[in-house]
C-alpha cells in the first residue's frame, strides 16, 4: 500500500468544519488511506467519517493574510505560515457539500491534494471495500443472493422448455456474462457460441424473466451485428426462433429509435430485420443514455443546489434538467415491455447497443410492474443481483463520478440512479405495493457510488472473480438483509398484491424524488423524521391488533 | 391482428372503470340514483355525454332540484356523472339546428370545479330548449328569485354544526377575556361593522367611543380586532382593513393611539409589525380610493409589505392553470406551463406571508395583518398563521372552528366570490380565494403528515361543498346577511354531514404535537401541485388506494 506518499499531513489540527443541517465545529481534521476523519474531541455526535470515494469533487481557495499576523492562528502554533488559511469545498457524490477552513496555506493545499488523489485511485484491489473488517462481519459468508444457477434451480414451470447453460463458465464466450445462463433447451451450447458471435460483446439473448401466469419470457441480449451489408446468422435466429416456440411472434424491444438503428449498423451493429426474424416485431423506444443522461443529472442537481431564493424559475429549470423525462421514457418503456408479456402474452426481448444499461433498466423495472415476488425485500435485491451485478452492468465506470465532478466525462452515466428514481416513483404511486422503504433505496443510491462492500466493484462478474472480490470483500446486500439491518429497509404499510402495478408515466404523475435530490435540506430530513415515526406507528399498530387477535383467540 | 401496442398508456384496460370512479362524486349513486331527503326529479332525456377521456356515451340525464345525473346507457362502458348544480358557473347553447358535424349541437356547461360538461342532443324539435332552460333556473336559483337547495332539503343529521363554533367559548379556549383584551358586543347588532360579526375582542383599555371613532377610519368600519393570542407570550394576531388615508395623507389620531393600545397589551412587543398583504405599489395605488397603508406617523410600528397579488390576479392564474389541466394535460412542456400559471407562486408567496406571521408572534411580538378590505388575503394569511401556531386547529374540529372563525365570521364574501346560484359568470367579484387557501393548507398537510387529524377528503369534502349550495355554511357574504336570511335555521350546516361520519376524515397517522410550531417550506423546490384536486377528473391521474395518500 502506498496510500502514505499522497499524505503529507495526516492530522491538522483547528480546522473548521461546515455541513449542511449542522453547525460549524472546530476541531481535528485526519486523512487516511480511506478516510476524512474529523472530530472535535468534545462531542462525538459531529465526529465525520467519509469514505474519499464518496468525494466527486474538491475546490480549493487560499487566501494570504501575512498582513494580519495572528489573525486566525492560535497559540501553539506559530510554525504555520503566518496568518494564512484556506477553505476546501468538497463536493461528494451524495450530494451533501462540506466545507473545511484549514489554517496554513501549505497545508490546506497538501489536504486538498492529498483528497484529490485519494479519491479518484481506481486500482479497484486497493479500495476500501478489501479492507472493510467489521467485527461482527465474517468473510465468506454468502456472497450475493441469487444468481442465474439458483434463479433457474427455483423455478421449476422453466425447466421443461429452458435449460441452464455454462457455456460462459471460463467468461470466453460472453465476458460481462455470468458463468451460467438459461437459454432454450433445444439450442445448445454450438449454438450459443456462434450466436454470441453475432453479437456485440457476446451478450447473446438469454431469458432473464419468465412470466408464471402466461408462460412468456423477458429476453436480453446486446444488438445484432447486421452491419452495413445485413450479415445474418442462422444460429441467432433459431436461438430466437425457439424462444417463440409455440407462440405466433414475441416483440422486441429496441431502446433506440429507427433512425438510431439504421445509423448503427454504419458501424457494424444492427437490429432484427422482419427479413430475418419475421416473427419478430420490433418497437423502438428511443431512450437517452450515457454522456446525455449524466448532464441531465448534472443541470438538475446544479438547479437543486441554487439556493437564492428569488423568483428562481425553479419548475423551467427542472423541466430543462429533462431528468423527469427520462424517467418517463423509463417507465414508459417498461410499461410497453410488460404489456407485451402480460396483457399481449407474448415474449419480448430487449436490447439497445450493449445492453449493459437501458437494457436492464427497463426489464428490472418491468418485472417490478409484473411480478409481485420481486417487490420484498429480498425478492427486489436478488432481482438487482440478477439483473445488474450478474448481468454486467459496469458500475466500476458508470459511477466513477457524479453531478459534481470537474474531471472530464468518460463513461460515466447515472442509469442506476435513475432506475431508482423510477422505483422511487412506483412507490410512491403504491405506497403498499412494495415491500421496502424509500430508506432502501436512497442507501443504494449512495452504495453505488461509494461503499464499505464490495457489490458495486467492478463491471462484471469476471472482473470481480479475477479480484477476488467475493472472498476479499463484505457483501452489501446480504448486510442489509441481516435481522438488525433489514428492519430499516421494509415498508411497514406493505401488502402482498399479486396484481400488475401499472405505472401513470404522465408528467403530472411524475415528482422530483426529494428524498434523495434535495436530501440535505431541513425539510427532507424532517420528512425523513416523519416516515420513521409512521413506520413506527405502523408497527406499533401491527403489534397491538395481533395481540388482540391473539387474545380474542 | 392490428398491433395492439402504440406506445405504453397506462390505462388501455382501466379506463372504464376509472372514468366510472372518477368521474362520480358520489359512490352511492352507482347503484341507482337515490335522491337527497327535498330533492325533487324536474326532468329526465336520452343524451349524449360528450366525455373527455372516453369520447361520445350515450344515455340518459336526470334533473333535479339539486343535480345533473347522467348515466351511461351502455352496459359495456358505465360512465356516471354526478354534478350538484351549485358547481355550474355557465351553461350555454353550442351549435345550431343547421350545425352539421357529428354532436355538434347541444349544451355546453362550465364548472367552478376545473371541469365542464358538453352534452348532445338531436337536431331535431328543438331538442335543448327545455334542458337547457331548466338547467339554467335551477342552476342559478337566485338569478330567477327561487331560493337556493339549502333551504330545500330536509337532510337530518346525529350532529348539529352550527354548534361547532362559538366565539365566546372560543375566546374563552384561548384564555380571553383577560386583564389586557375584553370581549365586546358593541356589534351585536352590525352597526360598527355590518360585515363583522357581533362578537370581538379588543384592547381591555379602548372604550367603545374609541371603537367607533376607529372604525370611521378602516376601510368599511373593519376595525382591528383580535384573532388569536399566544397563550405564553401573550403575543396577539390582529386583523383589519387599511386605513383610509387617502391621497392627502389623513390621519387618525384614535386609529394611531389605538394600535398603540393593541401594542401596549403585550409586554414584549417594542414595535407592533403590521403585515400589508398586498405588494407596496398596490398599496400605494389604494390611496387614490381613498385608502392606503399605515405611514410614519404610527411611531411604534413597522409595516411589511407582503406581496401577495389581488383576487383578480389569483382568479386568472387558476384559469391558466384550469387551461392547461383539463380536459388534457399539457404533457409536452408540463412544468414549465405550470410555472407560466404563477398558481405555485401565489401559493409560496401567501404561505411565506403567513410564516414570517407566525414567526413574529411566536417570537413574542404582536402584529396586525390588513389587506385592502381585509375578507380576503387577511383572512388567508391570518388562519394559516393561525394553523401553524396553534395545534388545535389542527384537528378535525378545531379547523372548522378556524373555517368558521377566520373565514365565515369575519364576513369572506363567499357569495360574491363564488357565486352561488347566480347566472352572472363574469363577474369581476368571483376568485378562488379560499381554494387556494385550501391548498395552502393541503401543502402543509404534505409536509407534516402525521401533524393533521383530518385528511385530505376532509379538504375536497370542503371545496365540493364550497360550491354545492345543500349547506348553509358558505351561503352569504357575512353573518349580518347569514341572520337575515336565517341560515342557522333553514339550513343544515356542512360540519353536520362531516361530524356524522368522522372516520371518513380521519388521519390514521396523526400524532398529536401540542405547543409545537409548524413552519412549513414555502420555497418553490417543496411545493407541489395538488395533482389529486385539480386534475382529479382526468382518469389517467392514477393512485393506489389505500389507507394514505400523504407521500
Amino acid at each position: 500500500m502506498e496510500f502514505s506518499e499522497h499524505i503529507k499531513n495526516a492530522n491538522v489540527e483547528d480546522v473548521v468544519l461546515r455541513q449542511p443541517l449542522q453547525p460549524p465545529v472546530r476541531g481535528t481534521l485526519c486523512i487516511t488511506g480511506h478516510h476524512l476523519l474529523f472530530s472535535d474531541r468534545e462531542d462525538s455526535s459531529s465526529q465525520l467519517l467519509l469514505l474519499l470515494r464518496n468525494i466527486d469533487a474538491v475546490e480549493k481557495s487560499v487566501e494570504n493574510l501575512s498582513g494580519y499576523p495572528g489573525f486566525l492562528s492560535k497559540a501553539g502554533h506559530s510554525e504555520r505560515t503566518t496568518g494564512s488559511s484556506g477553505t476546501i469545498t468538497i463536493k461528494c457524490k451524495d450530494l451533501r457539500v462540506l466545507q473545511l477552513d484549514i489554517p496554513g496555506m501549505e497545508q490546506c493545499l497538501n489536504i486538498a491534494h492529498s483528497i484529490e488523489t485519494l479519491s479518484c485511485l481506481d486500482n479497484v484491489s486497493e479500495m476500501y471495500p478489501f479492507f472493510y473488517r467489521p467485527a461482527d462481519l465474517r468473510l465468506q459468508e454468502h456472497w450475493g443472493l441469487s444468481t442465474p444457477a439458483k434463479h433457474y434451480s427455483q423455478m421449476k414451470a422453466l425447466h421443461k422448455k429452458w435449460r441452464l447453460s455454462s457455456v460462459n463458465v471460463d467468461y470466453s464466450v460472453c465476458p460481462s456474462y455470468p458463468p451460467a445462463v438459461i437459454v432454450p433447451t433445444s439450442i445448445d451450447d454450438e449454438t450459443l457460441k456462434k450466436a454470441a458471435k453475432f453479437r456485440q460483446g457476446g451478450r447473446f439473448p438469454v431469458l432473464c424473466y419468465y412470466h408464471q401466469k402466461n408462460g412468456m419470457v423477458i429476453m436480453r441480449s446486446s444488438q445484432p451485428l447486421v452491419g452495413a451489408n445485413k450479415k445474418r446468422c442462422k444460429e441467432d435466429e433459431l436461438l430466437l426462433q425457439a424462444v417463440i416456440d409455440g407462440s405466433d411472434k414475441g416483440y422486441v424491444i429496441d431502446t433506440r429509435s429507427s433512425q438510431q438503428v439504421q445509423r448503427a449498423r454504419m458501424t457494424g451493429g444492427g437490429f432484427e430485420s422482419k427479413s430475418s426474424y419475421d416473427h419478430w416485431k420490433r418497437l423502438h423506444k428511443q431512450m437517452e443514455r450515457g454522456k446525455a443522461l449524466q448532464e441531465s443529472l448534472i443541470k438538475l442537481v446544479e438547479a437543486c443546489g441554487d439556493e437564492s431564493h428569488n423568483m428562481d424559475r425553479w419548475l423551467s429549470k427542472l423541466e430543462n434538467s429533462k431528468w423527469l423525462s427520462h424517467v418517463q421514457t423509463a417507465l414508459s418503456t417498461a410499461g410497453l415491455l410488460a404489456e407485451c408479456v402480460e396483457r399481449d402474452g407474448h415474449s419480448a426481448l430487449v436490447h439497445g447497443y450493449e445492453g449493459t444499461d437501458c437494457s436492464l433498466l427497463i426489464s428490472t423495472l418491468a418485472q417490478l410492474i409484473m411480478d409481485p415476488s420481486c417487490r420484498t425485500l429480498e425478492g427486489f435485491l436478488a432481482l438487482l443481483e440478477r439483473e445488474w451485478i450478474q448481468a454486467g452492468h459496469p458500475f466500476q465506470q458508470r459511477c466513477a463520478h457524479s453531478a459534481y465532478s470537474h474531471a472530464r466525462l468518460q463513461q460515466e452515466s447515472p442509469v442506476f440512479l435513475l432506475l431508482l428514481d423510477c422505483i422511487w416513483q412506483l412507490w410512491r404511486q403504491f405506497p403498499l405495493a412494495l415491500g421496502f422503504s424509500e430508506g432502501l433505496l436512497l442507501q443504494l443510491a449512495t452504495e453505488a457510488y461509494a461503499s464499505d462492500y464490495g457489490t458495486f466493484l467492478c463491471n462484471s462478474d469476471q472482473e470481480r472473480c479475477a479480484l477476488g472480490v467475493k472472498d476479499a470483500t463484505h457483501c452489501l446486500f446480504q448486510n442489509l438483509l441481516r435481522p438488525t439491518e433489514r428492519e430499516n429497509y421494509l415498508n411497514p404499510l406493505y401488502e402482498p398484491n399479486e396484481l400488475a402495478i401499472w405505472p401513470s408515466v404522465h408528467p403530472q404523475s411524475l415528482q422530483l424524488w426529494r428524498g434523495f435530490f434535495l436530501k440535505w435540506t431541513q425539510q427532507a430530513r424532517h420528512l425523513e423524521e416523519v416516515q420513521g415515526e409512521i413506520r413506527n406507528m405502523v408497527i406499533e399498530w401491527v403489534r397491538v391488533t395481533q395481540g388482540d387477535a391473539a387474545t380474542i383467540q | 391482428m392490428a398491433s395492439p401496442i402504440k406506445a405504453y398508456n397506462s390505462i388501455t384496460l382501466d379506463s372504464r372503470i376509472s372514468s366510472t370512479l372518477r368521474d362520480s362524486l358520489h359512490m352511492e349513486f352507482l347503484a341507482d340514483v337515490s335522491l337527497l331527503p327535498g330533492e325533487e326529479r324536474i326532468t329526465d332525456k336520452d343524451i349524449i355525454y360528450i366525455c373527455p377521456f372516453s369520447g361520445a356515451v350515450k344515455g340518459k340525464v336526470l334533473i333535479t332540484n339539486y343535480r345533473i345525473y347522467f348515466k351511461s346507457s351502455d352496459t359495456d362502458l358505465t360512465v356516471l356523472l354526478d354534478v350538484p348544480l351549485g358547481t355550474i358557473s355557465r351553461v350555454e347553447k353550442m351549435g345550431g339546428a343547421s350545425s352539421r358535424g357529428e354532436n355538434s349541437y347541444g349544451l355546453d356547461i362550465t364548472c367552478k370545479d376545473m371541469r365542464n360538461l358538453r352534452f348532445a342532443l338531436k337536431q331535431e324539435g328543438h331538442s335543448r330548449r327545455d334542458i337547457f332552460e331548466l338547467i339554467f333556473r335551477y342552476a342559478f336559483p337566485l338569478s330567477f328569485s327561487m331560493p337556493l337547495f339549502a333551504y330545500i332539503t330536509q337532510e337530518k343529521y346525529s350532529e348539529n354544526g352550527w354548534n361547532v363554533y362559538k366565539p365566546v367559548e372560543e375566546f374563552r379556549r384561548q384564555g380571553l377575556p383577560n386583564n389586557k383584551w375584553r370581549i365586546a358586543f358593541i356589534n351585536k347588532s352590525y352597526d360598527l361593522c355590518d360585515t363583522y360579526p357581533p362578537v370581538l375582542a379588543v384592547p381591555y383599555r379602548s372604550t367603545d367611543e374609541d371603537l367607533r371613532r376607529v372604525a370611521a377610519f378602516r376601510s368599511r368600519g373593519r376595525i382591528p380586532v383580535l384573532s388569536w393570542i399566544h397563550r405564553e407570550n401573550q403575543a396577539v394576531i390582529v386583523r383589519c382593513s387599511q386605513p383610509l388615508v387617502g391621497m392627502s395623507g389623513k390621519r387618525n389620531k384614535d386609529d394611531e393611539r389605538y394600535l398603540d393600545l393593541i401594542r401596549e397589551a403585550n409586554d414584549t412587543t417594542k414595535k407592533l409589525t403590521i403585515y400589508d398583504a398586498r405588494p407596496n405599489v398596490n398599496a400605494v395605488a389604494n390611496k387614490a380610493t381613498g385608502g392606503g397603508y399605515e405611514g410614519d406617523e404610527y411611531q411604534n410600528a413597522e409595516l411589511v409589505f407582503l406581496d401577495i397579488q389581488n383576487i383578480h390576479v389569483m382568479r386568472e392564474s387558476l384559469k391558466k392553470l384550469k387551461d392547461i389541466v383539463y380536459p388534457h394535460v399539457e404533457e409536452s412542456h408540463w412544468l414549465s406551463s405550470l410555472e407560466s400559471t404563477h398558481w405555485l407562486e401565489h401559493v409560496k408567496l401567501v404561505l411565506t406571508g403567513a410564516i414570517q406571521v407566525a414567526d413574529k408572534v411566536s417570537n413574542g411580538n404582536s402584529v396586525v395583518v390588513h389587506c385592502s378590505d381585509g375578507w380576503d388575503r387577511t383572512a388567508q394569511l391570518t388562519s394559516l398563521a393561525m394553523l401553524m401556531l396553534d395545534s388545535h386547529y389542527r384537528t378535525l374540529r378545531g379547523f372548522q372552528v378556524l373555517i368558521e372563525k377566520e373565514w365565515i365570521s369575519f364576513g369572506h364574501k363567499f357569495s360574491s366570490r363564488i357565486g352561488h346560484g347566480d347566472k352572472n359568470h363574469a363577474d369581476q367579484d368571483r376568485s378562488p380565494v379560499f381554494v387556494q387557501f385550501i391548498d395552502c393548507v393541503w401543502q402543509m398537510t404534505k409536509q407534516f403528515p402525521t401533524a393533521f387529524e383530518f385528511n385530505e377528503l376532509l379538504l375536497l369534502t370542503i371545496l365540493d361543498h364550497l360550491y354545492s349550495c345543500r349547506f348553509g355554511t358558505f351561503l352569504y357574504n357575512c353573518e349580518s346577511s347569514r341572520e337575515q336570511h336565517e341560515v342557522r335555521f333553514k339550513t343544515v350546516s356542512l360540519w353536520s354531514l362531516i361530524n356524522s361520519k368522522v372516520d371518513l376524515y380521519l388521519n390514521p397517522f396523526y400524532a398529536p404535537d401540542p405547543g409545537q410550531v409548524l413552519y412549513p417550506v414555502a420555497s418553490m423546490r417543496h411545493l407541489e401541485l395538488w395533482v389529486s384536486y385539480y386534475i382529479r377528473w382526468n382518469p389517467r391521474i392514477q393512485q393506489q388506494v389505500g389507507p394514505v395518500v400523504i407521500f
